[in-house]
């Protein structure tokens, strides 16, 4: 098998694909001339559903069965680009957003034209200041060129995209409160159905894709769904790019093959673990996905493989953590994470979500008890799979995994009224740090 | 409505097929000049999208980056998710902490610094990191930390919540 | 009611039922029985799927489901009690149990509480909730009636959807996010709706609870009784809970067709007044100028003699009616006719003139449907607020237009567009109306015409909503409405009664000129207007007036306080002391409807009966017992029984010809007086025309004297045009003076852009500041500002 060239992050680091002529001349907005001269909607729609390219904002819905639930009614019809990466351990859009914009919006513009959109929106977490300001001179440089707004490259196809900052919610990830997010009203899900293809911004039909996801259109158009299927496996085939973090010597983006097997990805991307050091647990899709450990490094990194584990690919974010980590711990920090982020809309996300983070708060501390690990080992029965919406459903994923997997650690935070890791780094680094 | 917030109101509204999608945009501008979203600002919110006092006050208590109170003219938010976690965000947030003399939240009293906590910034790779009036600082050691306060302190930024 | 949907058959629990396609599970299963808890559903709301209390079992989908937002599908296999069920649903109650408070035995809403009942049937067994309470606002003052307890509320945001979706008025909310969550006003200001008191009954716990109802009693304490609200003409449903013979609160009890299971707040509570000291509880009679205590007999005794003497002459008045149940409205004519041997009978006591549409009667649900609403005259969100509900609810939710034409901009929480149209100008207006459209030319009409008689051509629903106050519009519009109903318009005019039984009066014969059931006497009385102007020239003896308020109601007050003032003698009966009552001779005390049994009859013409709840205290009478009382004082004991019941069936036969007519044939018209003009503004220096607009909580009788409603009552105001203000040196919130030729009265001074220039809209039936002081008999007249009290005032404030 040749050897796996990056496609989404291509000279990134080497080249400033800010600049359009950069971009340009390695390529860039060829796929979107093809697909505007060459190409009709349909036949857009269809090469994406041929590739089986699947969502890279967490689901994995496959994106042409997405685009072609749009009804035929003559309503206008919205796509929306998903930039309010916000999950934990996740930071690839954000990278894409800030270094290769003009590939954002080669994507959304070809995309739109795929799903005869009228309007084009990006929506850019309001922590992406400079993201934002890099992204809306990037339009105005493809403005100017003509590669958006009316009739795009000579084209009959016109598009105007709309760039709109959130202010400060990681729920207006979810891609309902993302369009509650943009109509100006608070970032809460919305009740389903009806789905966003038929009932979706404005009320309108609306598809919702992640930045990641409309990078690959442009590519899969150039260079055919045969191509992209045939990266990784045939299921969920295509580039796909991991947010490496934590116990890493590199920490970083990574682009890979879909499949990739996870302990490759430490050792042949992210430069191993620190010499010494025991790998103990990782979070493989976001700070919603189950743990894996050890055992589990030659699960191959793709929607499915994950899924097989019970646990999931997500958006992506890899966190590594070796034997210094604290499981209470980083247990901790997502269950508060879930617990700042939830809309308070449902029952067991908001008042469930909170008990959590006391009850880990306090084992934290030291003044947990054994009835509190009762109760955290019997909460994912009535806290998963009863909220409106996948947030309510994350809390207790990472949480159980660990829990599960060393049920000692927590136990003996009880008994010890305390972390004893802790106490060892003190002993090791000679003082806290 | 001041006549330079109407004009922004109607720019901004200019974008969206319904003027409320303008709203937030309105009220980060709004931040902007004021330092916070101000009770003006809910009333022209609500003039300028034919929403009620109320519902503005709902939907601005929604987002955090909307501030109902005035904040410090450095803005400083650590983030405290597991990646920054796992990387020493505990001892910055401790040395910040002690070195500006506030907690999670607070303002120290020359009103020059606001302290918060935050959630995962998307920037874990490069941990631990904070932001700086919404400005990125990547793989912040206390030391770093005091660096910057160097020069934040003979700085004088202009807005400490910039709306575009 | 399959409403031509298509059946789908699913089975709940093992029973196999069917349902219209679109059902909500809820609604399945409660059609067979099946209880499914809700907390955030609510069926006259969209639902929300918030509390995930509802979560039922569908067989083939992995996940619980919530019942509440899941409709049925064919085959679909349901089950509500499996143990999957049964672990969700106490996994909610558990999560909603955390940080709730234990003050149930101090919870108003204790025994009634859907959290404490659904944790008794599903919820946690051995409580493992040790987790210490996390604390919010407990206490927290929402407003004139509300009170809210952050800590007991399990965030179903019913209140606020109630807020939204029901009144549109937008103003309770959701405030922070996540467990941090609040219901809240904007920056905590006072919740002032109308309707705020629905959100106690809807809230399932005891978070919000009514200021009135307060650790006053306990569900189980309290005996019902199924009464209509008389507060105004909508007629709503209610119930009446006491306890010991004493009204603790007002509940609704649902009528699709007249409430859709709301109250407003001036009916929820208007009940007070009856244990104030101001309530009259035995009758009086003026001895040397002062009213003192006497005996039921001895008040009968004068009164049937001073009526009959003046009957004997010719020289006796009969006025009210509107405040009556219907038998004793017609027990009221029946002792004007058949007693007294008189016409001179009249329901009106105020502007209007008439209460039922002679033809097109609409009921309220024609509002649902409609697809363009019309109102001259009427102010619904002041005059009938729980139809104004359905009015907004056609508009913001099925689309239908609303045309208001008057003189100023009336509130709405809805879009509507205003016509401005001068008072006195709207007959002709509706006369050019009917000419445009019967020759089809719409678009040539001049200025508003044009566009509202295009509205008129282009809706496929006609309801126009007046009331009644001019006779010559109601004519003009009739003949427009003929018009459209020739070229297919569906239309329906509805009403709205001055008095909560205006209808019902009118319907009982309570006018000059003909009897019950609308019968045309051939003859006729003297109106209100002439029996006063008679008083007033010494022409009328004897003046018996029930249940109404004429000198605070009547437009022409210098004629009504002249009439009062002059007429030899004058009984009254009534609840509390009026303005009315303090010219009396004698003052009958009443029983009020709570008090009492019989029919009342809406603005729809829907008769509908309610039941006594209280009994009234012990020299306190119903109006049929004085009227019957008077009957046999005056020798005629068998024209007046006291029964409700046998006057009931002697009305009801009257009334049946009148409900069997065919639809086109028109109801006989009250008699009405030659129209008065509109005072011209300039006849009086410095002159505005005076425009009295209505509100919810003014009025002279039980509502000025109602503890609970003394927090909402407004003080008397006057709003000008800002322009107007400017040139008369009249700033917001300075107290004027207001002088017109009949008198002048003391208001708060306002601005408004909603005011036409030249006018200043004075609050009606303020007994503190009457506005027919400054009206003639047309509603309307002319005043200025007292210079010396701007000054004065502004004085004061600097
Ligand atoms: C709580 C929550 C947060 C989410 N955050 C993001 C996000 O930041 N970016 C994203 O692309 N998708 C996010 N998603 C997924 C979106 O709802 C949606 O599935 C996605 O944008 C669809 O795009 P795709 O089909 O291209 O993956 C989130 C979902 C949930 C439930
Ligand atoms: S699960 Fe959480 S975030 Fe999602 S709707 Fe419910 S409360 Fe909101
Ligand atoms: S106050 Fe009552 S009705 Fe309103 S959200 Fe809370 S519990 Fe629900
Ligand atoms: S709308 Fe009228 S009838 Fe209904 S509750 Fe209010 S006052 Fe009573
Ligand atoms: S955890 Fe700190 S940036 Fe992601
Ligand atoms: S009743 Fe169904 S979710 Fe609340």
């Amino acid at each position: 098998m040749a050897p796996f060239e990056p496609v989404l992050t291509r000279g990134l680091g080497r080249l400033d694909l800010t600049d359009l002529s950069v971009y340009e001349a390695q390529g860039g907005f060829g796929a979107l001339r093809k697909a505007l001269r060459d190409m009709t909607p349909e036949a857009v729609v269809n090469e994406v559903s041929a590739s089986n390219l699947r969502g890279r904002g967490g689901a994995g819905f496959p994106t042409g069965r997405k685009w072609s639930f749009l009804p035929n009614d003559g309503r206008p019809r919205y796509l929306v680009c998903n930039c309010d990466e916000a999950e934990p351990g996740t930071f690839k859009d954000h990278m894409l957003l800030e270094q290769t914009p003009f590939q954002i919006i080669e994507g959304l513009v070809i995309s739109a034209y795929a799903i005869r959109a009228e309007r084009a929106f990006m929506y850019i977490r309001g922590e992406f200041l400079e993201g934002y300001r890099i992204f809306r001179r990037a339009l105005e440089t493809a403005r100017e060129r003509g590669y958006v707004g009316p009739r795009i490259a000579g084209s009959d196809f016109s598009l105007d995209i709309v760039v709109h900052r959130g202010a400060g919610a990681y729920i207006c990830g979810e891609e309902t409160a993302m369009l509650e997010s943009i109509e100006g009203k608070r970032g809460e899900p919305r009740l389903k159905p009806p789905f966003p293809a038929n009932a979706g911004l404005y009320g309108m039909p609306t598809v919702v894709n992640n930045v990641e996801t409309l990078c690959c259109v442009p590519h899969i158009v150039e260079r055919g769904a045969q191509w992209f299927s045939s990266i990784g496996p045939p299921k969920c085939p295509g580039p796909k790019i991991i947010s490496v973090s934590g116990h890493v010597r590199k920490p970083g983006n990574y682009e890979v093959p879909m499949g990739i097997p996870a302990g490759q990805l430490i050792e042949e991307y992210a430069g191993g673990l620190e010499p010494g050091r025991r790998l103990k647990a990782i979070q493989p899709g976001g700070g919603s996905s189950a743990a894996i450990f050890e055992e589990d490094l030659d699960t191959g990194l793709d929607f499915d493989s994950l899924a097989a584990k019970g646990t999931m690919l997500g958006s992506g974010g890899f966190v590594v953590m070796d034997d210094r980590t604290c499981l209470v711990r980083a247990a901790l920090t997502l269950v508060r994470f879930f617990e700042h982020e939830s809309c308070g809309q449902c029952t067991p996300c908001r008042e469930g979500g909170q008990w959590v983070a006391r009850m880990v708060g306090r084992l934290e501390a030291g003044e947990g008890s054994n009835a509190d690990l009762a109760i955290l080992r019997t909460l994912n029965r009535t806290l998963t799979g009863t909220n409106l919406c996948p947030l309510g459903d994350s809390i207790m994923p990472f949480l159980s995994s660990v829990l599960r997997r060393f049920p000692e650690e927590f136990e003996t935070h009880v008994t010890q009224a305390g972390c004893p890791l802790a106490a060892e780094q003190a002993v090791a680094a000679g003082a806290g740090a | 409505m001041s006549p330079e917030r109407r004009r922004k109101a109607e720019e901004l509204a200019a974008r969206y097929p319904r003027r409320q999608s303008a709203l937030i945009p309105f009220l980060q501008y709004c931040q902007e000049q004021d330092g916070f979203v101000t009770r003006q600002a809910i009333r022209d919110g609500a003039e300028m999208c034919g929403l009620t006092e109320a519902e503005v006050e709902s939907i601005a208590s929604f987002y955090t980056l909307l501030f109902r109170q005035s904040v410090g003219k450095h803005l400083i938010q650590v983030c405290r998710t597991l990646s920054c976690m796992l990387r020493g965000a505990g001892e910055l947030q401790e040395h910040i902490r002690r070195r500006l003399g506030v907690r999670n939240g607070e303002t120290t009293p020359d009103g020059l610094f606001t302290y918060e906590e935050v959630e995962c910034l998307a920037a874990c790779d490069r941990a631990p990191c904070l932001q700086h009036n919404l400005m990125f600082h990547y793989n912040v050691t206390p030391d770093e930390f005091d660096r910057l306060l160097e020069t934040w302190r003979a700085s004088r930024p202009a807005v400490s919540l910039p709306a575009e | 009611m399959t409403n031509g949907r298509r059946m789908v058959r699913l089975t709940i629990d093992g029973t196999s039922l069917e349902v219209p396609e679109g059902t909500l599970l809820v609604e399945a299963a409660k059609s067979i029985g099946v209880h499914i808890p809700v907390y955030c559903y609510h069926p006259k709301m969209d639902p929300a799927g918030l509390c995930r209390i509802c979560l039922v079992e569908i067989e083939k989908m992995p996940k619980l489901q919530i019942a509440c937002n899941t409709q049925v599908a064919e085959g679909m296999v349901v089950h509500t009690a499996s143990s999957r069920v049964a672990e969700g649903r106490r996994g909610v109650l558990e999560f909603l149990l955390l940080n709730h408070p234990l003050d149930c035995p101090i919870c108003d809403k204790g025994g009634e509480c859907d959290l404490q009942d659904f944790t008794l049937t599903y919820g946690p067994g051995a409580s493992r909730l040790t987790e210490p309470k996390l604390h919010k606002p407990k206490a927290v003052d929402l407003g004139p009636t509300i009170v809210l307890d952050e800590e007991r509320c399990i965030l179903c945001r019913r209140c606020t959807r109630f807020d939204n979706e029901i009144t549109h008025e937008r103003r309770l909310i959701v405030v922070e996010r996540g467990h941090r969550s609040l219901i809240g006003t904007a920056d905590g200001k006072p919740y002032t709706s109308y309707f705020s008191g629905n959100t106690t009954e809807i809230c399932p716990v005891g978070a919000l609870t009514s200021k009135a109802y307060r650790f006053r009693s306990r569900p189980w304490d309290l005996s019902h009784a199924d009464s209509v609200c008389t507060q105004c003409s909508v007629g709503c449903n209610y119930r009446i809970d006491s306890r010991f013979g004493r009204i603790m609160r007002t509940y609704t009890r649902e009528n699709p067709a007249v409430d859709d299971g709301w109250i407003c707040d001036r009916g929820r509570y208007t009940f007070n007044y009856l244990y104030e000291p101001s309530r009259l509880r035995q009758p009086l009679i003026a001895v040397d100028g002062e009213l003192k205590a006497a005996t039921f007999d001895e008040a009968i005794a004068l009164t049937a003699e001073k009526l009959g003497r003046a009957a004997q002459a010719r020289r006796v008045g009969i006025i009210g009616g509107g405040r009556l149940s219907d038998e004793e409205a017609f027990a009221l004519q029946l002792l004007a006719r058949d007693v007294l041997g008189s016409d001179n009978i009249d329901y009106r006591a105020s502007a209007q003139k008439y209460a039922s549409p002679p033809r097109y009667e609409a009921r309220l649900a024609d509002i649902d449907d409609a697809s363009l609403i019309l109102i001259f005259g009427a102010v619904t969100p002041e005059q009938a607020p729980i139809a104004d509900l359905r009015i907004r609810r056609a508009v913001a939710r099925r689309h239908a237009r609303l045309l208001f034409v008057g003189p100023f901009v009336p509130p709405a929480f809805v879009p509507s567009r205003h016509v401005p149209y001068a008072p006195g100008e709207i007959a002709p207006l509706m006369r050019a109306l009917a000419d445009v459209v019967h020759h089809g030319r719409e678009e040539q009409g001049e200025g508003f015409v044009a566009e509202i008689a295009q509205a008129l051509a282009q809706a496929e629903k006609i309801i126009a909503i007046h009331n009644g106050r001019d006779p010559q519009a109601v004519e003009a519009l009739d003949a427009l409405l003929d018009r459209l109903a020739q070229y297919d318009h569906p239309v329906g005019v509805l009403v709205v009664g001055a008095a909560g039984n205006a209808r019902g009066a009118e319907a009982a014969g309570c006018v000059p000129n003909l009897g019950p059931g609308y019968a045309p006497l051939g003859r006729t009385g003297m109106t209100t207007a002439r029996m006063l102007d008679a008083a007033a020239r010494g022409e009328i003896d004897a003046l018996f007036i029930a249940g109404a308020n004429p000198a605070l109601t009547f437009p022409d007050g210098a004629l009504v306080r002249r009439a009062l003032e002059r007429v030899e003698f004058l009984a009254v009966s009534e609840q509390v002391m009026t303005e009315t009552a303090a010219y009396a001779d004698v003052v009958f005390a009443a029983a009020s409807f709570a008090e009492k049994s019989g029919h009342v009859t809406n603005l729809e013409g829907r008769q509908q009966p309610f039941h006594q709840a209280v009994e009234p205290p012990v020299q306190v009478a119903t109006d049929a017992q004085i009227l019957a009382a008077l009957a046999h004082a005056l020798g005629k004991p068998w024209v007046i029984s006291a029964e409700p019941a046998v006057l009931f069936s002697q009305l009801e036969k009257m009334q049946r010809p009148a409900r069997t007519r065919s639809s086109r044939d028109p109801l006989p018209r009250p008699c009405v007086d030659d129209p008065v003009p509109v005072p011209d503004p300039a006849s009086w220096p410095d002159g505005l025309t005076v425009i009295p607009i209505p509100h919810l909580y003014a009025g002279g009788g039980a509502a000025a004297h109602d503890p609970g409603l003394a927090p909402m009552r407004p003080q008397p105001f006057a709003v000008f045009h800002p322009q107007d203000a400017q040139q008369r040196g009249v700033a917001d919130g300075t107290r004027v003076r207001l002088r017109g030729p009949g008198g002048e009265i003391e208001v708060q001074a306002r601005t408004g852009d909603h005011v036409p220039p030249g006018s200043v809209l004075v609050l009606a039936d303020m007994p503190e500041a009457p506005v027919n002081k400054l009206t003639n008999a047309s509603g309307y007249g002319v005043a200025c500002v007292d210079a010396a009290t701007v000054t004065a005032s502004q004085e004061l404030s600097a």
